[in-house]
């Protein structure tokens, strides 16, 4: 069968056609069987190519069209809305690449000639297999769900919600302000932690395109970009937040006493409880692992209170015979509801970002430096609630025994940039621990301050300033390791020894009364959870996988999810906001109110006459595109998700998966042409 | 006017083929009943001259199985099909090479240094080997050609169908005659045999999860074989997915996994290069070192992957020996 194909011909000024023969590889060209046509022209892509372009096409009325010019990653996208203009399907056009796949890289005009009739022999070949293709679109959501309320995600939620977007942000504390909620500065200009941060959560609080669900956790996801379906659990706090004022009179009451998970067990709260003055939304929480109401008596925790000594056996008795109602009875405005369970929220959403922060990696996993087993030994976290005006010891620099500490250790790379434990740089690390020495040396003044570190890692404004300015405080010693892991803390009777190599080899003891350590970021306890529900990729070291490390820093394996902040890698407050903004903003331009989704054209199909079930191809996609219909026991294309990028098509054994625009027909008919 | 007339032939095949049709069982009286034989070497005393003795196209239906690998019985294909109105490749051999195809791996000169001289059984201190020609005193004896490449049926004679299968199942068979006794046949060129892949009716389809994974491959008789769960699953291989439906799992009910003998399906290039790509996609494996420690555990890949259609797939034979 015929079919009536026109030949364009791009000279682009000299690039092609000095090398390249033109007038022979029309005449070649020509004598191809279906070539109607062929016409060349000096510069395709100019406003005159193109104008000839789209009035020649609507006069020859080619049924398909090459165009010999540039590489398609150029141009393609231009001679395809040329050839819309002639009212042509611009999918029954293909193009040839010689310029640089031949005439830059083959110096023989001879041979670069003979090398451009291969192309243009397996391009009308190939071509005469397109098919029309037309362009699909649909309505989509344009709401978000944002899950982490630290610093990124807020930023993300304040920008959407100034933008007009509803969202939903969605937090498992009961708090918002992530991490940074536990600090009292922040480095290198040792600003006030929450005098930067209760504006922007007042924001979040108040802003009416936000709702906010605190103690809840994101349980199911399904679909996809534009039209995702989620369900959320809220945890029953019992307490209701329109009643509540926030006044506190019922913690004091509460005969529960526990210790205080955000102040990292450093301190006690009660069952009902706020986790930190200044706590926002300034709600308390009913800890129904805790509450004596909640708790069987048996075996839970009246039992394990009264083991504990939290309680009077007295006291126990009378909580076995009677349900407590202490809470209750103190609220002035009837806030405490007793009968409150675990809630399923739905909603719909068109796109997510997640922004669920870090953990820290665990150093008793690595003995010599004593956590968990020396008292005197914390955390950069913990030591960060020690120096709160709100944690455990109000601000003041204390050790366990309420003694000012006359010297202090701060240890870097605990568990980071070592092969046997995290392998990367947690980024972080040496500018906060400069800002634990700077305010160790003022809060308890006079002590020696010993700064073990390995490398420093101080890029970015001010910071190298912020190092140089505490290099020249007296108190405060540097001293140089090539091995982390060489550091060893040991309890002696009066205080700790710590002892390391320096760079000289030389052995260092010291002595000090508290050591501070400064673990590996790691990816926070949810993210492979969330990794598994919501599809997206995770790299070797846990954190989300973004979608080009360079050009896609907030983008994921999944079009309509986002990543922000840490959990994307160890990033400071400052470059997790910046994420949180340019996740936002990619949320803003991939769904626009009134705007339909216009869906890749170039995709894989499934047919559902040929498919035998096997499900080779269900796991592959990167897209998530492929689900098995278990009713049909037929592998199914959602066409929405599809990117076309052919793994399934590959794979599929007995070969009902087509590509689009790629079939089998197509690639071996080029492939033979160009071997011929 | 007469019953239709009917040739069997094999070629390069074990005769399985020809066992197959005694499987009809009863059913090959009406075969007989509605046809008549004009040659089938294996069954009944006819010549090669008889069949020259026809006319062309005088014989309504040939069934040619086992592969092409000799001068002889390529001359035997072109003349069954000059005297038929159609050819139908029958069994695996025919239709894509088969086991014979394996050859294809060597050549001529390694068959015949194995088999007449360093097969540890023989005993040939003549060094004596098959000649073409041969010069005895009443004259001179000859033998077929043996060709350098195995080649399927249709590499030789048009094809008009194909019967899959090693051997082709009987009701499949049955079908097939049934067809061309009522005229009611397929477009030219197509195999007569359901066209999805065999997992489509494979009882084991269930226990095969969503993703399969695979972290070892294991052989039939490293394991002792679950015999209601996928094969793949239990790091076995198994063509299924790529092979054509229509065996009735004739193999799979004996706990054996699918060798792949009915071919691929019609929208497939290449049977063995399908099934690597595939195997490929389960391997459960991140790290590249683990992931080739799996695939080199694989034995005789190439055997496995093209047990059947080494001759038919875009390989076709080894080059480089």
């Amino acid at each position: 069968m015929q079919v009536r194909v026109g030949v364009y011909i791009c000279r682009c000024g000299t690039n092609i056609s000095e090398n390249i023969d033109i007038d022979d590889l029309i005449q070649f060209s020509s004598r191809l069987e279906n070539v109607a046509y062929v016409k060349d022209q000096p510069l395709l892509c100019s406003e005159d190519g193109k104008n000839f372009l789209a009035s020649d096409v609507a006069q020859e009325k080619p049924e398909r069209v090459v165009i010999v010019a540039c590489t398609p990653k150029e141009h393609e996208k231009t001679f395809r809305n040329t050839l819309l203009r002639a009212s042509f399907n611009p999918y029954l056009f293909q193009m040839v690449n010689i310029r640089e796949q031949v005439a830059w890289v083959t110096a023989d005009k001879a041979a670069a000639t003979e090398k451009a009739k291969a192309y243009i022999r397996a391009a009308v070949k190939r071509v005469t297999l397109h098919e029309p293709l037309e362009k699909k679109e649909i309505e989509c959501n344009t709401d978000v769900l944002v899950i982490g309320a630290g610093p990124a995600g807020m930023e993300a939620a304040l920008l959407l919600a100034k933008a007009g977007r509803k969202v939903y942000l969605v937090e498992k504390n009961s708090f918002v302000g992530g991490k940074v909620a536990r600090y009292e500065e922040v480095f290198p200009k040792m600003e006030c932690a929450s005098c930067m941060l209760e504006p922007k959560m007042d924001e979040i609080l108040h802003d009416e395109n936000i709702e906010l669900i605190t103690s809840s956790e994101v349980v199911e996801v399904l679909g996809y970009l534009g039209n995702f379906s989620v369900k959320i659990k809220r945890r029953a706090t019992c307490v209701d937040k329109e009643k509540c004022i926030g006044c506190g009179a019922c913690y004091e009451p509460c005969p529960v006493s526990v210790r205080n998970e955000f102040d990292y067990h450093l301190s006690d709260r009660k069952a009902i409880h706020i986790p930190y003055t200044g706590a926002l939304p300034n709600v308390p929480v009913l800890d129904q692992g805790h509450c004596l109401r909640f708790a069987k008596t048996d075996s839970g925790m009246v039992q394990e209170a009264l083991n504990l000594g939290l309680i009077t056996q007295e006291e126990f008795e009378n909580y076995k015979k009677q349900d407590c109602t202490a809470c209750q009875e103190a609220c002035m405005f009837d806030a405490i509801t007793y009968d409150k369970q675990d809630e399923i929220l739905e909603r719909n959403i068109g796109s997510i970002i997640v922004a669920i922060g870090f953990e820290l990696f665990d150093p008793s996993v690595i003995p010599q430096f004593g956590y968990g087993k020396i008292p005197e030994v914390y955390t950069g976290l913990e030591f960060e609630r020690i120096l709160s005006q709100t944690g455990p010891t109000g601000g003041k620099l204390l050790m366990k025994n309420g003694q000012e500490p006359r010297s202090l250790a701060i240890i870097h790379c605990v568990g980071s940039r070592n092969k046997k434990h995290k392998e990367y740089c947690s980024s972080v690390c040496c500018l906060y621990a400069l800002k634990f020495a700077r305010l160790a040396e003022k809060h308890a003044p006079g002590a020696k301050i010993y700064d073990i570190y390995a490398d420093w890692c101080v890029p970015g404004k001010d910071n190298q300033e912020f190092l140089d300015s505490l290099k020249e405080k007296k108190n405060i010693y540097f001293i140089h390791t090539n091995l982390p892991l060489s550091v060893a803390v040991k309890q002696n009777k009066d205080s700790l020894s710590v002892s390391c190599v320096d760079v000289l080899g030389k052995e260092n003891p010291l002595a000090a009364d508290m050591v501070v350590l400064c673990p590996a970021i790691i990816p926070a306890r949810d993210t492979s959870r969330l990794s598994e529900m919501l599809l997206i990729t995770s790299g070797r070291d846990g954190f989300f996988a973004e979608g080009h490390t360079k050009l896609a820093p907030v983008s994921t394996n999944i079009e309509g999810i986002f990543i922000a902040g840490c959990c994307q890698g160890p990033k400071d407050i400052q470059s997790s906001v910046a994420q949180g903004a340019a996740a936002a903003g990619q949320v803003l331009s991939v769904l626009v109110p009134g705007r339909k989704l216009e869906l890749d054209v170039i995709t894989a199909e499934a047919d559902e006459n040929s498919c035998a079930g096997c499900m080779t191809c269900i796991g592959l996609c990167p897209y998530k595109a492929i689900m098995f219909d278990k009713e049909k026991k037929i592998a199914v294309v959602n066409t929405v998700l599809c990117k076309g990028c052919g793994t399934c098509v590959a794979a599929c054994p007995s070969g009902c998966l087509k590509g689009k625009h790629f079939t089998e027909e197509q690639i071996f008919a080029e492939i033979e042409e160009v071997l011929k | 006017m007469g019953k239709p007339k009917v040739a069997f032939y094999w070629c390069a095949s074990c005769g399985g083929c020809e066992e197959a049709v005694v499987d009809l069982a009863e059913d090959i009286l009406k075969v007989v009943e509605a046809v008549e034989f004009v040659f089938w070497p294996v069954a009944m005393d006819f010549k090669v001259k008889d069949v020259e003795s026809l006319g062309d196209g005088e014989i309504a239906v040939s069934f040619i199985n086992g592969a092409i690998r000799t001068g002889e019985q390529e001359h035997m294909a072109k003349l069954l099909r000059k005297k038929s109105g159609l050819v139908v490749a029958f069994g695996a051999c025919a239709h894509i090479g088969g086991t014979p195809g394996l050859a294809n791996f060597v050549n001529r000169k390694k068959i015949f240094d194995w088999v007449y001289f360093n097969a540890p059984s023989n005993d040939n201190p003549g060094k004596i080997i098959p000649q073409e020609k041969t010069k005895v005193e009443v004259g001179e004896l000859t033998l077929p050609e043996f060709y350098d490449t195995v080649y399927t049926l249709d590499q030789v004679i048009d094809v008009d169908y194909y019967l899959p299968g090693c051997a082709p199942p009987p009701d499949l068979i049955m079908k097939a005659v049934e067809a061309i006794l009522s005229g009611n046949l397929p477009e030219k060129g197509s195999v007569l045999a359901p066209d999805k892949a065999l997992c489509d009716t494979c009882k084991r389809k269930t226990t095969k999860p969503e993703r399969a994974s695979i972290k070892e491959i294991r052989r039939v008789h490293e394991v002792m074989l679950d015999p209601e769960r996928c094969f793949l699953d239990q790091g076995i291989i198994c063509l299924g997915p790529a092979t054509r439906d229509g065996c009735g799992e004739r193999c799979i009910n004996a706990n054996m996994p699918c060798r792949g003998c009915f071919g691929s399906t019609s929208r497939i290039e290449d049977q063995g290069a399908k099934f690597l790509s595939a195997l490929a996609s389960i391997i459960d494996m991140n790290e590249e070192e683990e992931i080739k420690r799996i695939i080199d555990s694989i034995v005789d890949p190439a055997g496995i992957f093209y047990f059947y259609s080494l001759p038919a797939s875009m390989l076709r034979r080894r080059l480089d020996i």
